[in-house]
């Protein structure tokens, strides 16, 4: 086997040699002729490593912008069942290559390092753009090269989809009049099946934080501990049911123990098997909410059992122009309609034109369901240390962004001296 | 706690419990996903209809497997060809059947009159693999399937009429409030850039503006009310000149402004030299760069400084080590910085900042990144005392000779990890809003 493998791509290695000097007199000379007319690429993909698949993939140029494209590759994730990632890569072919689509896909593991995910990345963007490459005179340059089998068979999944994940961190920050320390421990099990999907989760914070201020110490400290469970049965391509159970205890939010099991439903109305692309999901949930404060509250409990209804209309839309995420929830408690909450949030990026991109990030609640609030006034450091959670009965935040670029459309060059070339100016530290 | 509450707390729980033991067991008989048979019986079936020798497609594209019949094919291929002026011009079609329907592709090869017949049927080979490969990609096959570029071609190869330089205006507005609270920011920024392998400028001009309130009054009737400003300024200048795959020099110009430093208008000028132990052309796996500067420094002050200073101009050098890697086992990325002033030697100070992320064994991941730094050289620092808002709310910078962070977190994983399942219902998340 391993003669015949070696002795293959001894074959293969003689071949790509003859093929080379059969081109080299005349291809090797007007290498830099055949790079103009390569394809022209844009990578929609915010946290690929860009530059790494520019020092890769060498046989294409890039361009900053959409339009200027013969190949817009657009990369969209999720997250798959063993804690990876589904990478969904959109090849369009446009100016030109117009008609020329395809759609490949990508999984990363758990377990992969970032070195292990990009080369993968690179592998499968490479072997996308073979048939524009194809098409372009550069391709007399590309080697295509095969490994035969090794006769590997995949194993039985022993586990049945279960994938357990247990973390911890821990953070300490200090200067001499200001310290800060959080530390956090995560469990979690998952099964994600295309039929069921189960998520557990234990999860507890620590926070603490301290100000020396002239000789006065004022000082901090939260904790909060959770449990969340999640278990969903698929009916079709459009409708699911399932239920939360989560339990949970925090000081910031003035709650000794919360314990909730909420049966739902939801249907989007495309179906699933788009969601990298599209999904208006609208999920309904009942609560049974029963909890036990730490302080008597500003209605005067110190535990309350209560039934609650909510619903949330969730849209997601990433298309070549650009993207939108919006999300509307609204939710009531029973024994007291004026006790209701409505959230509406929504991110938009928009390419306008050739250059032009905007982006909008907003959102808005109306509050009228604080229940854990504690009796009695705050002090100062409770409110600018956010020590508690405040009374309001609106918030709102709003971004509002415009960027306009202009010049070269090629973006090939990666240059890394005096730092990267993606980071800022700023190489020596401004104290 | 009360009877009453402690039995639907245990309810609850039993209720999950029953859910998970007896109803999700009758689920666990699902087919597992994304496991992979032996690859061969998977590559794509082609049936050919060429003149090519099919000893030499069979050992060249090994890839996919050829088929007597036209019925049991997945990919049709027929090759035609013309003769022209410039020599003979080949079409190969390529047509998607069954799971590939609809997947076809075009291409075309000119082969020159003066090509022997066997250069021919290699050139014709060679587009063949590659328009294959769209099928190939969609099988198991396709993570034995290698793509090389034979040759190494100039980034800078390309018709650019704006000669390489992109210039950018941004803007953003932030604005956030709640009944005692409210935040606005403003920001703005300019960019002008120029990279190529023998230069590197980048020019930016960015200014900011932030403002923040907060009032809420207690039940005595007493209000209380806090607003601070901040506001920042930047122009920074960089221009590099590449010498050899090792070495650069360059400089950098900056002017800045900050309330938060106590800075009315700082101005630098800081020529500097890099040496990278890798190649540079190594930089996306591996850098070790050593970067020496000497800078020139004028300062001008808001208030007068604890050196009873409203400006002064200062030498100072500095000297820093990077190192960076990128490799199969995991990321190391860490910087030592140390920096003093000419004026007064024990004005200096040292920073060391690292980040690491390490894959133990399978499934166990080490993640530590940290940072410390002995702080020296505060010129800058206000006299007088700070209100206790503007150190609660880090208005302005304080008085240290240290500063740390440093966190480290730990992950293991295990259990399956061939299932490539994506299940987008009911979103990611796993709880639910039950409390403001």
């Amino acid at each position: 086997m391993k003669i015949t493998q070696s002795r293959f791509a001894l074959l293969i290695l003689a071949f790509f040699l003859f093929v080379g000097s059969a081109f080299s007199q005349s291809a090797q000379a007007d290498i830099e002729t055949l790079k103009k007319s390569a394809p022209k690429v844009f990578i929609d993909c915010g946290w690929c490593d860009i530059e790494y698949i520019k020092t890769e993939i060498t046989f294409v140029n890039y361009v900053r912008d959409r339009k200027e494209a013969e190949v817009h590759i657009l990369i969209t994730t999720q997250a798959t069942g063993s804690g990876g990632v589904e990478y969904t890569l959109a090849f369009s072919g446009q100016n030109g290559f117009s008609d020329l689509d395809d759609t490949l896909k990508y999984f990363s593991k758990t377990t992969d390092t970032d070195d292990e995910t990009r080369k993968g990345l690179v592998k499968t963007i490479k072997m996308g753009l073979m048939a524009y490459v194809a098409k372009t005179p550069i391709a007399s340059r590309i080697a295509v090269s095969y490994t035969e089998e090794q006769g590997l068979q995949a194993v039985a999944d022993k586990w049945k989809s279960w994938v357990f994940s247990l973390s911890a961190n821990g953070y300490f920050y200090g200067e001499k009049s200001y310290r800060y320390q959080s530390i956090t421990g995560n469990f979690s099990a998952n099964r994600v099946t295309p039929d069921i999907k189960i998520k557990l989760g234990l999860s507890a914070n620590y926070y603490y934080s301290r100000y020396d201020y002239s000789g006065e110490i004022i000082d901090n400290d939260r904790e909060s501990y959770s449990f969340s469970g999640l278990v969903v049965k698929s009916l079709d391509e459009h409708w699911s049911v399932g239920g939360f159970l989560n339990a949970s205890s925090s000081t910031y939010s003035n709650i000794q123990l919360n314990v909730s099991p909420a049966p739902a439903v939801e249907f989007d109305v495309f179906p699933y098997s788009q969601s990298t692309r599209r999904q208006l999901r609208f999920l309904y949930w009942a609560a049974f909410s029963m909890t036990r404060y730490r302080q008597e509250t500003i209605y005067f409990k110190t535990q309350e059992n209560l039934l609650k209804e909510s619903l949330a209309i969730s849209l997601t839309v990433k298309e070549k122009w650009g993207s939108i995420s919006a999300q509307l929830t609204g939710s009531h408690y029973f024994h007291d309609f004026s006790k209701n909450y409505l959230d509406l949030n929504a991110t938009i990026q928009f390419n306008i034109l050739k250059g032009l991109n905007a982006s909008v990030y907003a959102g808005g609640s109306r509050i009228h369901d604080q229940l854990a609030l504690v009796k009695g006034d705050l002090t100062l450091e409770d409110v600018i240390l956010q020590r508690r959670q405040l009374e309001t009965s609106y918030s709102y935040y709003l971004m509002f962004g415009l960027s306009y670029t202009f010049g070269s459309i090629y973006t090939n060059v990666v240059n890394p001296r005096f730092g990267s070339s993606t980071g800022s100016s700023g190489i020596i530290i401004i104290n | 706690m009360p009877k009453k509450f402690r039995f639907q707390i245990l309810a609850a729980v039993l209720f999950t419990f029953l859910f998970q033991a007896f109803i999700i067991p009758g689920f666990a008989q699902t087919p597992s996903q994304g496991a992979k048979q032996e690859a061969k019986p998977n590559a794509p079936k082609v049936f050919m209809k060429s003149s090519l020798d099919s000893a030499a497609l069979r050992k060249d594209i090994a890839y996919v497997q050829y088929v007597e019949g036209e019925a049991e094919a997945q990919i049709l291929v027929e090759i035609t060809s013309q003769k022209t002026d410039h020599g003979e011009e080949f079409t190969i079609a390529l047509t998607g059947r069954r799971e590939f329907s609809g997947v076809d592709n075009l291409l075309r090869y000119t082969a020159d009159p003066s090509q022997k017949p066997e250069d021919v049927q290699k050139g014709l080979i060679n587009v063949l693999k590659m328009g294959l490969l769209r099928y190939v990609s969609k099988t198991p096959v396709a993570d034995r399937v290698n793509i090389a570029f034979l040759d190494q071609v100039k980034p800078t190869s390309v018709i650019d009429q704006w000669d390489f330089w992109v210039f950018s205006f941004n803007v953003d507005t932030f604005i956030e409030a709640e009944a005692s609270y409210k935040m606005q920011e403003l920001d703005g920024s300019f960019s002008a850039n120029r990279v190529t392998p023998e230069w590197k400028i980048r020019f930016s001009l960015s200014a900011s503006h932030y403002k923040n309130c907060y009032s809420y009054s207690d039940s005595d009737g007493n209000s209380y009310s806090y607003e601070s400003v901040s506001d920042s300024r930047y122009l920074n200048g960089l221009v590099v000149k590449s010498l050899d795959d090792h070495w650069s020099i360059g400089t950098t110009l900056a002017a800045s402004s900050s309330t938060y430093t106590n800075i009315d208008l700082k101005m630098s000028l800081a020529p500097a030299i890099e040496y990278d132990l890798f190649p540079y052309s190594e930089s996306t796996k591996k850098q070790l760069r050593f970067m020496y500067y000497l800078g020139l420094d004028s300062m001008k002050y808001r208030l007068e400084t604890i050196y009873d200073k409203m400006k002064e101009i200062l030498v100072k050098e500095g000297l820093s080590v990077t190192l960076e890697l990128k490799q199969p086992w995991g990321t190391i990325s860490s910087t030592l910085a140390g920096s003093h002033y000419f004026s007064d030697l024990k004005f200096n100070r040292i920073d060391l900042s690292t980040e690491i992320s390490f894959r133990i064994i399978k499934g166990l991941n080490l993640n530590v990144y940290g940072s410390g730094s002995r702080i020296h050289d505060q010129l800058y620092l206000q006299k007088g005392e700070l209100t206790k808002e503007e150190v609660l709310l880090q208005r302005r910078q304080l008085e240290t000779t240290f500063n740390y962070y440093f966190s480290i977190g730990l992950s293991y994983t295990f259990g399956s990890t061939s299932s490539n399942v994506v299940n987008p219902r009911f979103g990611s998340s796993s709880t639910i809003r039950v409390t403001s």
